[in-house]
């Protein structure tokens, strides 16, 4: 049985839907994502799990138990905000303490507890700092070992690295996923950055308008995108509309030219208006020799960007872009050349239309 | 070269002769009870006077009745409008307001006509009237306090405080006393430095329930002595400005968001 279970969660402000038939399950210790973009729900979705909203329908369960009308209180969910939220009028120890202190713990098991968080989120020496002595990461770290030091039984955390920059950002999230993995913690992790639910995640729950898009493992999130925003929104993506030429043997025509998709083709006829997507790096420069797929098109802008370059083609009406991956002896076209493209059948993946 | 800025300056000369004149006067009044010379006579006269200790100490421990009574009011209040009816705040700050628009001469009679009849005959007994006299001190500070209260609230992002003690397990109680009180030491002194200083100097609320208050002293002396009310009134001024500096001093050990450095 899953351990933190939300069924049919949904969530109205009067007129404003904000959460929509959420279904959830997530197994002891599994590192959950919500990425979205902002509006789309997740913060409305983290708060019902923590207690701070209640949900107009559905039910959540911790472990098993019915949380869905509990103060947050007597949740023991440990939460992590974006602002730290850390409290101003008590150090840093006190801050991590609080939790504990709260619960009536005798103060020697605070005192050692409180060492150990420390340790953890390697600060031993700024037990005695203010909040306001601290910078950003650092109050960032005491939040979170304010939070876990009560063991709670769910982890929530809001964007917590939004107000960051980027560099600590990066440090900063392999030490939460670290701490995560090491205590075993069932974790939400809220986020609209893709990047950051992509490297984190044991699963990402995609959300747009209230609903959950995809759920699934950041692999197949990215490569196997079931639906159009989830495509769009995850990765960069070429959206390029084709029309069907035969359901039978998958091929499309793209501004005339017949290309093969390896997905089958269902409840759609010949004729049909699709739109495919690609991803830029499954596109290469046409090598001579077998081409699954060849595609002409007209070279309209190159753009170098370290690692990879981007270059953006145009079939007809259809614009997009491909990336390639720099080296000294790569010969890139010029702009206003035509060119031959090509990509997998693999590649092409027909969307759904909502 | 620049020119001087002659009108400049004239203005905040005459200003500064339009404030401290009258005040010169009075101070220079107040140092001349004895003939031809300048002395503290005066001051030791009145503070001589065994009216004026007694006077005094009672609006000083009024003063400390009004400041515990509207904190445990405006806190807790103040704090629950920021965190579930934001939108009445305009309304709650408009309520604070109303001390200015019905004057005190109202207010008290207003409070002499329920409360010295059956069923609450406050102003039979002084306890009963030190009631009535605090409770009508704390509707005069409701404005300085609310406000003082309001702009700590402000200043500390209270909802995602509340919301972070709420998930560690803390009841509302813990956290009023735990996070929201201590957070708002500066405020609540501010509050209370003012609150002091109008208590100590007030008088249409005193004088009509009959308290024995230092407003009342200070006015039966100007009518009945000469150099005594000046010094009297140096000496308030003196009280109030302190008060004022002190407030100016606290606002200004603020390092970042709202925090004491005495807390440490
Ligand atoms: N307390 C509230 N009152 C009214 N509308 C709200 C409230 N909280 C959130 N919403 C609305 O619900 C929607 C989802 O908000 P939120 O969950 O904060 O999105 P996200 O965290 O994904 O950016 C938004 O349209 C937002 O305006
Ligand atoms: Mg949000």
């Amino acid at each position: 049985m899953a351990f933190l279970e939300l069924d049919n969660v949904s969530k109205s402000f009067g007129q404003v839907e904000a959460v929509q038939n959420f279904n959830l399950q997530a197994e002891r210790g599994e590192f959950v994502s919500f990425l979205g973009p902002s509006g789309c729900g997740k913060t409305t979705t983290l708060r019902m799990i923590a207690g701070f909203e209640l949900p107009t329908a559905g039910t959540i369960l911790i472990s098993g138990n019915d949380v869905t009308f509990k103060p947050p209180q007597k949740r023991n969910t440990g939460m992590v905000f974006q602002a730290y939220a850390l409290f101003p009028n008590m150090t840093v120890a006190d801050n991590i303490g609080f939790g504990l202190k709260v619960a009536k713990k005798p103060s020697a098991e605070i005192k050692k507890r409180v060492a150990e968080m420390l340790a953890l989120i390697k600060m031993e020496k700024f037990g005695d700092r203010y909040p306001y002595q601290l910078s950003g990461g650092q109050q960032q770290r005491v939040a979170l070992a304010r939070a876990i030091a009560i063991q709670p039984q769910v982890l929530l955390l809001d964007e917590p690295l939004s107000a960051l920059d980027a560099k600590i950002r990066v440090a900063l999230r392999q030490e939460i996923r670290a701490i995560q993995r090491e205590l075993g913690i069932t974790t939400v992790y809220v986020t609209h950055d893709q990047e950051e639910a992509l490297s984190l995640s044991d699963r990402v729950v995609v959300m747009n308008n209230g609903c959950i898009e995809q759920v699934g493992t950041p692999f197949e999130i990215y490569n196997f995108p079931q639906t159009e925003f989830t495509a769009q929104f995850v990765g960069t993506l070429n959206r390029i509309g084709a029309t069907v030429r035969d359901v039978a043997n998958g091929e499309l025509l793209i501004d005339s030219q017949r290309i093969v998709t390896a997905q089958k083709l269902e409840g759609v006829s010949n004729g049909t208006a699709v739109t495919l997507s690609i991803r830029p790096e499954r596109i290469s420069f046409a090598a001579d020799g077998r081409k699954p797929n060849g595609l002409n098109v007209r070279v309209e802008n190159i753009t170098f960007l370290g690692s990879i370059v981007r270059v953006q083609v145009r079939a007809g009406d259809n614009v997009f872009l491909m990336d390639t991956f720099n080296n000294p002896f790569l010969k890139l076209p010029d702009i206003g050349d035509v060119v031959e493209i090509t990509f997998s059948k693999e590649a092409v993946l027909v969307l759904k239309h909502a | 070269m620049k020119k001087f800025p002659f009108w400049a300056w004239f203005w905040v000369v005459l200003g500064v002769l339009y404030l401290f004149l009258p005040l010169y006067g009075t101070l220079d009044f107040s140092l001349r009870m004895v003939r031809d010379q300048l002395s503290f006579a005066a001051y030791e006269v009145v503070l001589r006077d065994p009216k004026f200790a007694a006077t005094f100490s009672y609006s000083f421990i009024m003063a400390l009745w009004t400041i515990l009574a509207s904190t445990l009011l405006i806190v807790p209040t103040a704090y629950w409008v920021h965190l579930k009816l934001p939108q009445l705040r305009p309304l709650v700050e408009l309520v604070t307001l109303l001390v200015f628009v019905v004057p005190a001469i109202v207010l008290v009679f207003g409070l002499l006509r329920i409360y010295s009849r059956p069923p609450l005959a406050l102003t039979n007994s002084d306890l009963g009237a030190d009631i009535l006299l605090v409770a009508g001190y704390v509707c005069l500070s409701f404005p300085y306090m609310y406000r003082a209260v309001d702009t700590g609230l402000r200043a500390i992002d209270v909802r995602t405080l509340t919301e972070a003690a709420q998930s560690l397990g803390a009841n509302w109680l813990t956290i009023l006393l735990r996070v929201v009180l201590p957070n708002l030491r500066v405020a609540v002194l501010s509050g209370a430095f003012l609150t002091f200083a109008i208590v100590i100097g007030e008088y249409t609320l005193s004088v009509y329930l009959a308290r024995p208050a230092f407003g009342p002293y200070m006015q039966l002396l100007g009518r009945t002595r000469a150099y005594e009310p000046a010094a009297l009134a140096i000496m308030s001024l003196t009280l109030t400005w302190t008060c004022v500096g002190i407030i100016q001093l606290l606002g200004r050990g603020v390092p970042g968001q709202g925090q004491l450095a005495g807390t440490r």
